[in-house]
């Protein structure tokens, strides 16, 4: 074996198609079943239908996917989505213009953002701990503030924006496409991105290469709650109101896509595009049960067998990558 | 950013150093003023004085190794001039101006760069990323990284090295020696002007080692300073234009490469003349407790041994050359491709646990995390391996456990004021009998012991030889991995020496010597 066969390069066709994780291998499967199942699982409503689900996902499993390379995860995400839509929900019934009360969103987004990051980078505090007390934290701030109940009644700016178009794509789903592509370029085409990749990796390279690591991995938590908490505007314009607790269990779906899609807890080695095949997946399967009318309790059951299906998939490919060798 | 300390020596003890001879043999290579120069460098931990005084001249151009046993000072050598410890006394000269070397930054910042063993790639960014990692702002433009000039660049170094490594491949899908050939380029992009390498040999193969010869080579001819520290002989005669020796934290000696045999380093090595025997009482083994046939494991080939009841076997070598998977093995800790082993006579149970519960006992060179549960008791401890005879009919019996603990903390002189004192507040000689206590517990046959004396301190030591002692008048047959030959020549009956993950010797009686170990551990 020559030395240039035995270094696999993460470029190339082959390598491309070879590295399809098991949820990709799912999603097709799940596509072609549901459509000999119920032709119209593949009309046009519903493609959209899901296409918006998927969106509203990836605005948080996108930001996830840089949490997880860094070895970390942020179980928060779900309460600030909560938060951050009861805020703008009430800066706008206070009588904010739209940009205020986004703003505002942003900021205390930011501040949560910024208190993980602080805890986990600089503290060293284990990820999972720090961020299911701030999970507590968010989600009772969010029902302090809204006593629990949904508020609505406020502009319907954001619902005509939720609604938009842009051309002819629905706007979450334009919008979704922006982030990707704006995370894409951070990710692999800015020095950011190989530090978030470094500090899953080997944390102490980077600071050996004279890069304020924490700085970097305090950066990250930050940039994904902002995402997150902006992404809970799109949110409330589905329903034109807020609700406390909508994020409960978004942040499972979320860490589920991307690691349906192959992005590992370990050691920075992931990719981007596999939060999109797994949220893909996620949205196909409920969507697909949903017209089957399947229970929405059984759809759980069902993620949670999807999940662990794909991981067996991963590795047994991964045993018979290594038999092969 | 001096260290804060007094400077002795300013001209340096130069009568060890030979620089004239350097500059006639390294003629027409304008070798007259050394590149890098420590001087004086003085060096205390508590309890450890790791270097004493060490001055070092390393030439531009010039292999310069540095040979000492295990806990010479080598490895606070490199951290020393790495910046990663501030030296107490002394100070490091880069082309006779002096510098001061407070930190990693700094040292790479003066063409300063060490190769460790454990490497600093990131597994899941590529060869080109890797290697320039945090100097992306030479490739970026508008924020944008132009990867494709940073894979121009990389292949440049590569090529330079003549390596033909795909530049996109993943540090992660290296393997070791292709990890340290992408170090090394990482070292020279950065435009190291010395080159420190720790021990480069010790994780690969023969075939890759020549390579890595042959780059070092290469690299000498462009001037670069290589500081190599090894203590294989073979490749301190091939490579190294300076040999120096260090002993005890302290230069030994410094010479050129054929001012020197290999026997007269080893000597330097050791330090004491040859021969020096120790009392040791002889004792009258019994029947084999243990033998191994032909057992060979993904990192060790074709061990044999065997062990009696009532003798300690020693297992010699250097660090790295298989002895802890010699007993990990035995202990059933690692799987076995292929070969017998057999426990007081009968066929050895094939699982960790079977071996267990047929009397085998490990005691891990990392006691503290495979040894102990650290936050738990004496109690605890001493009995998880032996937990259910703490059971009456049936139930935990703290009473029962409580009991046997007292026995044992007595037998062996434990220093614990109660059973339920937590294990990590012992010191490290009483946490070391402890997990001696959770196999006499057990009811061990055979005593696996791997590094029992690092880390305590002459009390201790004296109290675990004793206990050694102690077992084997019991019966047990005792394997002893230590890399202190003083204790190894006087603890055990013969000794078993390795190399390169086999066993190439078998010292027994007045064979069993210091030099003799230490000449088949490092031979060629």
């Amino acid at each position: 074996m020559s030395v240039t066969t035995s270094l696999q390069g993460k470029s190339g066709i082959g390598q491309f198609l070879s590295a399809i994780p098991g949820a990709g291998i799912l999603l097709i499967l799940m596509l072609a079943l549901f459509t000999i199942v119920n032709p119209r699982f593949v009309s046009q409503t519903n493609l959209i239908n899901v296409g918006l689900q998927t969106s509203l996902l990836l605005m948080i499993a996108l930001p996830m996917t840089l949490i997880i390379l860094t070895e970390g995860l942020d179980l928060s995400a779900g309460a600030l989505v909560g938060l951050s839509g009861v805020i703008v929900a009430e800066a706008l019934l206070a009588g904010w213009g739209v940009f205020a009360a986004c703003t505002a969103t942003l900021a205390v987004s930011i501040a949560f953002g910024a208190l993980n990051g602080v805890l986990v980078a600089y503290l060293a505090l284990p990820a999972f701990v720090v961020t299911l007390g701030t999970m507590g934290l968010m989600q009772g701030i969010a029902l302090v503030l809204t006593n629990g109940d949904p508020v609505g009644g406020f502009t319907p700016a954001i619902e005509i924006f939720y609604r938009s178009q842009l051309w002819f794509i629905p706007l979450p789903i334009a919008i979704a496409a922006a982030l990707y592509a704006a995370l894409w370029l951070l990710l692999y085409r800015t020095r950011l991105g190989n530090y978030v990749i470094a500090i899953g990796g080997n944390k102490d390279a980077l600071r050996l290469a004279g890069i304020r690591a924490n700085l970097v991995h305090l950066a990250v938590y930050v940039l994904g709650s902002a995402i997150i908490g902006l992404s809970a505007v799109l949110l409330i314009g589905r329903t034109n109101s807020a609700h406390p607790t909508v994020g409960i269990g978004m942040e499972f779906e979320a860490i589920a896509a991307v690691v349906l899609g192959g992005t590992s807890f370990e050691k920075g080695q992931g990719w981007l595009f596999g939060a999109v095949l797994g949220a893909l997946a996620i949205t196909v399967l409920r969507n697909g049960l949903n017209i089957l009318s399947i229970d929405s309790s059984l759809q759980v059951v069902c993620i949670g067998i999807l999940l662990i299906l794909a991981l067996l998939i991963d590795q047994a490919r991964k045993q018979f990558v290594r038999r092969a060798t | 950013m001096m260290h804060g300390t007094e400077i002795q020596n300013e001209q340096g003890d130069r009568s060890l150093h030979t620089p004239m001879a350097a500059g006639q043999r390294m003629a027409g290579r304008k070798a007259d003023a050394p590149l890098l120069r420590l001087v004086g460098i003085d060096k205390s931990f508590p309890g450890v004085h790791a270097l004493k005084n060490v001055s070092l001249d390393v030439y531009a151009g010039e292999v310069h190794v540095i040979l000492g046993q295990n806990g010479a000072g080598k490895s606070t050598l490199i951290k020393t001039l790495y910046g990663a410890y501030a030296a107490d006394r002394g100070h490091i000269e880069i082309e006779g101006r002096r510098v001061a070397v407070a930190g990693p930054a700094d040292a790479s910042a003066l063409g300063i760069a060490v190769i460790f063993q454990e490497f600093s790639l990131v597994p899941y960014l590529d060869i080109a990323q890797n290697i320039f990692l945090g100097r992306e702002a030479a490739f970026s433009r508008f924020g944008l990284v132009d990867f494709a000039a940073m894979h121009a660049a990389a292949r440049i170094i590569l090529d330079d090295l003549g390596l033909d490594y795909d530049t996109h491949a993943y540090a992660a899908n290296l393997g070791v020696a292709q990890q340290q050939m992408v170090e090394i380029a990482k070292a020279l992009s950065q435009n190291a002007r010395v080159l420190v390498m720790d021990e480069p040999t010790a994780a690969i193969s023969e075939r890759e080692s020549d390579r890595l010869f042959q780059t070092i080579t290469r690299l000498t001819e462009r001037r670069v300073a290589i500081v190599y520290i090894s203590h294989r002989m073979k490749e301190v005669q091939m490579l190294g234009d300076r040999i120096t020796i260090l002993r005890d934290g302290a230069v030994v000696t410094s010479v050129l490469r054929d001012q020197k045999s290999q026997a007269e380093m080893v000597g330097a090595m050791i330090g004491r003349a040859s021969g020096s025997q120790l009392v040791r009482t002889p004792r009258t083994p019994g029947e084999p407790v243990l033998s191994a046939r032909d057992v060979s494991t993904a990192k060790l080939s074709d061990i044999s041994i065997e062990i009696l009841a009532g003798e300690v076997v020693g297992l010699a070598g250097l660090v790295g050359s298989g002895r802890t998977e010699v007993v990990r093995a035995l202990f059933g800790a690692d799987p076995i491709a292929i070969g017998e082993i057999s426990l007081l006579g009968s066929r050895a149970p094939t699982t960790l646990d079977g071996r267990v519960r047929a009397g085998m006992a490990l005691l891990p060179e990392d006691r503290k995390q495979e040894g102990l549960a650290l936050p738990l008791d004496v109690r605890d401890n001493a009995t998880v391996a032996s937990l259910w005879r703490s059971f009456a009919s049936g139930w935990f019996s703290p009473a029962k456990a409580e009991r046997d603990t007292h026995g044992l903390i007595a037998q062996l002189g434990i220093a614990a004021h109660s059973t339920r004192q937590s294990v990590h507040t012992l010191s490290g000689g009483n946490q070391q009998k402890v997990v001696l206590a959770k196999w006499l517990a057990a009811g061990a046959k055979l005593f696996l012991l791997d590094e029992p004396t690092r880390g305590v301190d002459v009390g201790a030591k004296a109290e675990i030889y004793r206990l050694i002692d102690q077992l084997v008048d019991g019966g047990a047959g005792v394997v002893v991995i230590s890399s202190e030959l003083p204790e190894l020549v006087q603890l055990c009956d013969r000794a078993y020496v390795m190399r390169d993950h086999r066993i190439v010797g078998h010292l027994a009686g007045d064979a069993l010597t210091e030099r003799a170990i230490l000449e088949l551990a490092v031979h060629q």
